[in-house]
C-alpha cells in the first residue's frame, strides 16, 4: 500500500456542523504518502481516534471516502481486511487494547506468533531499552498505563506495516522514554520504509514530521 | 494458538458446558438405543425365514363340510384371483401351481439299511416370491437334479415323532440337505427318475416347493393338459396389518396359513413405540443443542472485548472461531464415544435375556447405529460450528 486517500470524509457525528467545518482533514480531499511521517494536531473531541478506526476498518459511521491506494476500503471483504491488518497497517490505539489476564511479554507474543516478524531477541531488546524489562512477567494489568503503553508499542511493531498509527504514543510518557520509543519508532518505519502517522493534543513525539495537519 | 486459547476460556462454565453433555448424552443414547432394540428385536420377527420375502401371505379358502366332501370349491377361480389383485391392499399376487402328475420320492441311506419311500406332491410358486439363492434355486430343462423346499414341519415331524419312537437317528438341516431324494414321476403313461435336493426349510410354506420352470416343464410332460386352478395364492400387500385385509378376507371366506398379519401388527407397535421413544430422544438433544448455543452465546458476550481485540490485531474471525468450534467438536466426540459405550453396555444386557427367550434369534451387528450416531455427530457438530462462525462475524461487523 503506497498511500491512503481521503476524500470529503466527515464523521457522521458532525454532520449537523457540516458548515463549521474547518479541519485539515475533515471535508478536505487529504493523502498520506508512504515513506513520509505527519503529526495530527486536534483538540479533544475533534475525532481523531474517529479517524484511525474509520482507516482500520473498525467503524464505518462516516461520510465520504477512504482509498487504500485506488481501491475503495467499503469494498474491502473479511480477507482482505485480516490482510491489511496483518501487513499494511498497525496502530497503536489510545486505549492499547492489550488483554489484562496475560503478562507483557505473552502480549507481545500472541501478535508475533501470528506475523513470525521478530525474534525473541529483538523483542527483549525493546523491553529493555524501553525499561520495562523487569516486567515482562507481570501481568498487564497491574503495569501503569505509561508501561502498558510501551508493551502496547512493542506488540504494534510485530507485524510488517506500510503505515503505522500512534494515537496519542507518549500521553503517559516521561521524555526520556518518549524520544526512545520514537527512536524505535522512526527505525522499524526507515527500515521498512513506511509512513507515520501521529495524532497528539498537545505532547508529541519528536520526530521531523513531513507535514503538520491541524484536525 | 495456546495464548489464545488461555484468553478465550476466560468465562467458560463448567456447569453449563457440564449440563450440555449431560443432557446431549441422554438425548443421543436414547436415540441409538431405541433403534438399536428396533434393529435387535425386529430380528425376531423375521427370523429364520430367509427364503420368503417380507410382506407376504399365503392366502387359502377355509375348507367347509361341503367343499370336503365334493373335493370342490376350494381353489380359486380366476374372478376371485382378479378381484383380489383389484384390492388397494395388494402389490402384487402368485398363484400356487400344483403338479398334475404323481410323484413318489425315497431316501436313505442303503449301506446302513434306513430307507423311506413316500407318495408325494410338488408345488410352485413364481420365483419372485421365493427369496433364494437364484443360483440354487433355478431348473432347466433335461437337469437331473431339482431343487426343493420343505416345510420346517415334516423334518420336526420325523426328529420328534418317528426317530424319537423308533431310536432312529435325528437328522439336522445341514445333514438333511447333504441326502439326495430318488424321485419318480409317472402320468400319462411316461415316467422319469430325478435327483431331489433339498435346499432350505420353510415354516410358512406348508408345501413341498420346486421351482416354477420345473413344474412348468414336467406339467406339459407329464399332466393331462386340464387347467388347472390354484388352491392357494400368495399375496404380496404394502402393509400387512392394514386392517382392510382382515376384513376382505372375513367377508370372502378366506384364511392366511401363518400368523404374518399377527407380526405385521406387533412389528407395527414395536415401530410406534421405538418411534416415540426415538423422538423423545431427538427433542432432548435439540434441547442440548439450544443449552449449548445459550452457553456459547453468553461465553462470545462475556468475552467479546477480547475477541474484538483479537480481530483488530490481526487474528482472522475463522481463527478466533476455532477453539470454540474445536471445544464443542470435543464435547460432540465424548458424548458420541460415551453413547456408544453405554449402548454396548446395555445391549449386551438385553441381547442375553433376549438370546434366554429366543434361542433360534439372530442378533445382527450395530453398524446402522453407529451410523446414525456418526450423521448425528455431524450435524450437531455442523450446527454449532455454523453458530459459533455467525456470533464471531456479529462481532467483526460490530452489530451488536
Amino acid at each position: 500500500m503506497d498511500k491512503i486517500v481521503l476524500k470529503q470524509v466527515l464523521p457522521m457525528v458532525f454532520e449537523e456542523h457540516r458548515s463549521l467545518m474547518q479541519s485539515d482533514v475533515w471535508l478536505q480531499d487529504l493523502t498520506f504518502e508512504k515513506g513520509n511521517s505527519y503529526l495530527v494536531e486536534a483538540d479533544s473531541g475533534t475525532g481523531k481516534s474517529s479517524l484511525c478506526s474509520y482507516i482500520f476498518g473498525y467503524r464505518k459511521d462516516f461520510t465520504g471516502q477512504i482509498l487504500f491506494d485506488d481501491k475503495d476500503l467499503n469494498g474491502l471483504g473479511v480477507k482482505d481486511w485480516v490482510d491489511v491488518r496483518l501487513r499494511s497497517l498497525s496502530v497503536l490505539w489510545q486505549d492499547l487494547r492489550l488483554f489484562p489476564e496475560l503478562t507483557a511479554m505473552e502480549n507481545v507474543q500472541i501478535k508475533n506468533q501470528l506475523t513470525d516478524f521478530h525474534s525473541q531477541k529483538q523483542i527483549e531488546e525493546w523491553f529493555e531499552r524501553l525499561g520495562i524489562a523487569d516486567k515482562k512477567n507481570s501481568k498487564v494489568g497491574r503495569l501503569s498505563f505509561g508501561q502498558q503503553q510501551r508493551v502496547a508499542l512493542i506488540r504494534s511493531l510485530c507485524q510488517p506495516f506500510d503505515f503505522f498509527f500512534a494515537d496519542e504514543p507518549i500521553s503517559h510518557l516521561d521524555e526520556r522514554n518518549s524520544e526512545i520509543l520514537g527512536e524505535i519508532l522512526m527505525s522499524e518505519a526507515q527500515r521498512q520504509g513506511a509512513g507515520i502517522i501521529v495524532t497528539s493534543i498537545g505532547k508529541h513525539m519528536n520526530m521531523n514530521y513531513h507535514r503538520i495537519i491541524k484536525l | 494458538m495456546k495464548l489464545v486459547w488461555k484468553l478465550l476460556r476466560q468465562h467458560i462454565s463448567i456447569g453449563q458446558f457440564t449440563g450440555f453433555t449431560m443432557a446431549n448424552l441422554i438425548g443421543m443414547v436414547i436415540i441409538l438405543l431405541g433403534f438399536q432394540f428396533y434393529q435387535d428385536v425386529s430380528s425376531i420377527f423375521s427370523s429364520k425365514e430367509s427364503f420368503m420375502k417380507k410382506d407376504y401371505i399365503v392366502v387359502t379358502k377355509q375348507v367347509g363340510a361341503v367343499s370336503a366332501l365334493t373335493g370342490k370349491g376350494n381353489s380359486f377361480a380366476p374372478a376371485e384371483i382378479e378381484a383380489l389383485e383389484k384390492q388397494p391392499f395388494t402389490r402384487s399376487l402368485g398363484q400356487f401351481l400344483p403338479a398334475d402328475f404323481s410323484v413318489s420320492a425315497s431316501m436313505g441311506m442303503k449301506n446302513i439299511g434306513i430307507q423311506f419311500s413316500t407318495e408325494m406332491f410338488f408345488e410352485s410358486v413364481p420365483d419372485d416370491y421365493v427369496d433364494y439363492n437364484s443360483s440354487q434355486w433355478n431348473y432347466r430343462e433335461g437337469d437331473e437334479l431339482i431343487p426343493i423346499i420343505l416345510p420346517r414341519n415334516y423334518l420336526n415331524l420325523y426328529n420328534f415323532g418317528y426317530a424319537q419312537t423308533r431310536g432312529l437317528p435325528k437328522l439336522s438341516e445341514n445333514v438333511i440337505s447333504m441326502i439326495s431324494l430318488d424321485i419318480s414321476i409317472r402320468g400319462q403313461g411316461k415316467s422319469g427318475h430325478y435327483q431331489g435336493k433339498i435346499v432350505g426349510f420353510s415354516n410358512r410354506l406348508n408345501t413341498i416347493l420346486v421351482p416354477k420352470a420345473f413344474l412348468d416343464w414336467a406339467n406339459k410332460e407329464y399332466g393331462s393338459g386340464e387347467k388347472v386352478y390354484p388352491s392357494r395364492l400368495i399375496l404380496e400387500v404394502s402393509n400387512p396389518t392394514d386392517d382392510r385385509i382382515a376384513k376382505y378376507f372375513q367377508d370372502k371366506g378366506y384364511e392366511t396359513e401363518d400368523d404374518k398379519l399377527e407380526q405385521g401388527k406387533t412389528i407395527w407397535f414395536l415401530k410406534i413405540v421405538v418411534g416415540i421413544v426415538m423422538a423423545v430422544g431427538i427433542l432432548i438433544t435439540v434441547l442440548a443443542l439450544y443449552i449449548l448455543m445459550l452457553s456459547i452465546y453468553l461465553l462470545v458476550e462475556k468475552n467479546s472485548a477480547k475477541l474484538e481485540n483479537l480481530l483488530l490485531i490481526g487474528y482472522s474471525p475463522s481463527r478466533v472461531a476455532w477453539p470454540y468450534q474445536l471445544l464443542t467438536l470435543g464435547l460432540n466426540a465424548i458424548v458420541l464415544v460415551l453413547a456408544f459405550i453405554i449402548l454396548m453396555i446395555v445391549r449386551k444386557y438385553y441381547v442375553e435375556m433376549l438370546e434366554a427367550l429366543y434361542p433360534d434369534i439372530i442378533i445382527g451387528g450395530i453398524g446402522k447405529t453407529v451410523l446414525i450416531g456418526i450423521v448425528l455427530f455431524i450435524m450437531v457438530s455442523f450446527m454449532n460450528v455454523l453458530v459459533i462462525r455467525q456470533k464471531i462475524a456479529v462481532i467483526w461487523e460490530r452489530k451488536d
